[in-house]
């Protein structure tokens, strides 16, 4: 074919299309009409065909990249991910997740230990020898600790304790989820990030805890306000250490993969961890900001916690058991 | 991806289609990347700005003002640390607004548009990429890893197996700069023939790619190959130098006669038209519909004249469906310029 009656013969087709791509590219995906979508499709493949015969025919590269760019174009339209439902969220909050713990259960174990141990560690020291904790954590923390609950929070139900929690979630939502996340994130550095994170949190929380025990006065007020929130918040947070520790293992062991085609495999999985976390996190955030300061009994606030704690362990170990059929199967 | 070769000079992927054809995509670098990160943070940093003045505004009213408008400004520095690359990107098709300045966009590296999960992910890491990162961001971590990585993938891409590519359109269109002050050979000067097929003059122009660092000494004696086979072709004589010359002024000026030739050959063969194709463009970006009627009805052919006269206000819908070869002006100078050939042509006459 001659290149010239080539282009006159396409080029009616080539502006249809382009005319076509701008609107379409415009509008929302769901408003697409039927009509449309086969012509797009329709005209993009026989658009392919031109491109490989003017690459083999070598046709000059303005044209060439003419119909590259028509392609690609339409390749970014047509090859797009499905649109995503809201079921999904409620899927993989239901389901997924837990189940995905599950699966990666001895990441899960390994930061658990890494958390737990130097909290326990933390808390005997802190306990035993009050002034270790303050050459851990410094004394103006310590300080912060013994004013925040030398007394009962709140007197009663007024518009100081509604707008000082309002703030307060808000800031737990940035501060803790925000730590989940960059707990996560740096498990991309072969997962050291994520250990150090874990080991030094674990050794401030265990170091307060004992201090705070060591001090009777506060013992109540802190435990009562902690437990609540606790049960999702340091999960959550173990759950975060987790998702990075996968992620560091996609790149020390990749098994018989290669190390990047590892990492891949090991990056989907280690993100919705994360996610979890952040979910879990955004309710402790909830409950830390309102429920643990309400100026109640502690009793009610011990029952109320260990009722959570109970929940969430189920809820991670049970949720997401049944039958499995192939529809549902990731 | 099999057509890849090992070893990359240069900045293109090539990704192929499930249609079994190969496109290219230009990877953006460290440096216009890093512009439009740092536009991005200007924006999240006018944004912070904004929230601190409505908090302290709202701060005078109370415990609950106080209360509302210090959770929106936490939220707020939130969402704009984990939530703004993730989200943007997420819906608006692998774009930030830095990105979207710059024309980059994300995609996954089969060249398909990234998924939300991907999205999410690639910007969560980009705590990782950005260490150390003490008051500002440094991006060692990232600068590194996306120059040991043949797409420039930063942790956060390779993790999620996404890429930025460079969607300015312009990478290979005609440089005017290349033909500026240089005179076009006239017929006299090419008594043999006078024409250049388009397949050589691409070769030449890639000589003179701005992205190309050739000193000049060294394109003379690339040109020089060319050069020669083209003089022959095209029967050109390099006019006799002047009789009396100084040696000096001669090495000054420093001729580089085989450069200028191809210059002088480019300037007399293509037929640039790059000024109407970018025009062109931004009519179609900036008001499709509308240019798409009003070329329609101006048309001087006679079989659109009776439509454009009965509908005026035609959909486009229709339009797009009724185009056919006749109503569309068959101009294709943008596209061939005045110089074409057969296929079998151009093999014979390969150089």
């Amino acid at each position: 074919m001659n290149r010239e009656r080539f282009i006159k013969q396409r080029r009616s087709d080539w502006q249809t299309y382009e005319t076509l791509l701008s609107r379409l590219k415009t509008s929302w995906f769901s408003k697409w009409s039927s009509r449309d979508i086969a012509d797009l499709s329709r005209l993009y493949r026989s658009i392919c065909y031109d491109l490989s015969l003017v690459q083999s025919r070598e046709w000059g590269q303005r044209l060439e990249q003419y119909l590259n760019d028509l392609v690609a174009q339409g390749h970014n339209c047509l090859y797009r991910s499905p649109p995503q439902s809201p079921d999904l969220v409620w899927n993989f909050l239901a389901r997924g997740f837990p189940r995905l713990l599950r699966k990666r259960i001895g990441s899960f174990l390994l930061a658990l230990g890494l958390f737990l141990i130097p909290f326990l560690a933390g808390t005997i020291a802190g306990a035993m020898r009050p002034d270790l904790a303050e050459l851990v954590v410094g004394r103006e923390s310590l300080d912060q600790v013994r004013e925040a609950y030398g007394k009962s929070f709140y007197e009663g139900f007024d518009t100081e304790f509604a707008g000082q929690r309002t703030s307060m979630a808000g800031f737990y939502v940035f501060n803790n989820v925000g730590i989940a996340f960059k707990a996560y994130s740096l498990g991309s550095f072969l997962g050291i990030g994520t250990a150090f994170i874990l080991l030094s949190n674990g050794i401030t929380i265990g170091m307060i805890t004992g201090y705070v025990i060591s001090e009777p006065d506060l013992t109540n007020n802190f435990f009562s306000f902690v437990i609540t929130h606790g049960a999702f918040e340091l999960t959550a947070i173990v759950i975060s250490g987790a998702g990075g520790l996968v992620l560091g293992q996609g790149m020390l062991f990749p098994g018989n993969m290669s190390r990047g085609a590892s990492l891949r495999h090991h990056g989907q999985e280690s993100l919705q961890l994360a996610l979890g976390a952040g979910v879990m996190l955004g309710i402790a955030a909830l409950i830390e900001g309102f429920f643990s300061p309400m100026p109640i009994h502690p009793m009610i606030k011990y029952v109320v916690g260990s009722t959570m704690w109970i929940l969430v362990i189920l809820y991670l170990s049970l949720a997401g058991r049944e039958v499995v059929t192939t529809e549902e199967s990731p | 991806m099999a057509t890849q070769p090992k070893a990359q000079v240069d900045t293109r992927v090539v990704v192929e289609t499930p249609e079994g054809v190969d496109f290219r995509f230009v990877i953006a670098g460290p440096g216009k990347r890093g512009i439009s990160f740092l536009i991005d943070w200007l924006l999240k940093a006018t944004v912070v700005g904004f929230a601190i003045f409505i908090s302290t505004f709202f701060a005078l009213f109370g415990d609950l003002g106080q209360g509302f408008f210090g959770f929106g400004f936490l939220i707020t520095l939130f969402l704009l640390d984990w939530g703004y690359g993730s989200l943007f990107e997420a819906f608006w098709n692998g774009q930030t607004p830095g990105k979207r300045l710059l024309s980059l966009r994300v995609v996954r590296t089969n060249g398909t548009p990234i998924t939300f999960l991907t999205a999410v992910g690639r910007n969560f890491l980009l705590a990782a990429d950005q260490q150390p990162a003490i008051i500002f961001p440094l991006f060692t971590v990232g600068i590194i890893a996306t120059l040991t990585s043949r797409r420039m993938q930063r942790l956060g891409d390779r993790a999620f197996d996404t890429m930025v590519v460079d969607e300015t359109r312009d990478w290979i269109t005609r440089s005017p700069g290349i033909t500026q002050g240089v005179e076009a050979l006239t017929r006299a000067e090419c008594p043999r023939r006078f024409h250049v097929p388009e397949r050589t003059l691409a070769v030449i122009e890639r000589l003179f790619e701005s992205d190309r660092i050739i000193p000049d000494l060294r394109r003379e004696e690339i040109a020089k190959t060319l050069s020669v086979s083209l003089r022959k072709r095209l029967g050109y004589e390099e006019p006799a130098p002047p009789q009396f010359r100084n040696p000096h002024a001669y090495f000054e000026r420093s001729p580089l006669i085989h450069t200028l030739f191809l210059r002088r050959v480019l300037k007399t063969f293509v037929d640039d038209k790059n000024t109407d194709e970018e025009a062109r463009r931004n009519r179609l970006k900036t008001g499709v519909a509308e240019t798409a009627l009003r070329s329609n009805s101006s048309s001087r052919r006679p079989g659109l004249s009776k439509t454009s006269e009965n509908d005026q206000d035609v959909s486009l819908d229709q339009w797009v469906s009724s185009a056919n070869i006749e109503t569309i002006d068959t101009n294709t100078d943008w596209i061939v310029g005045e110089n074409f050939e057969t296929y079998g042509d151009q093999r014979s006459s390969n150089l």
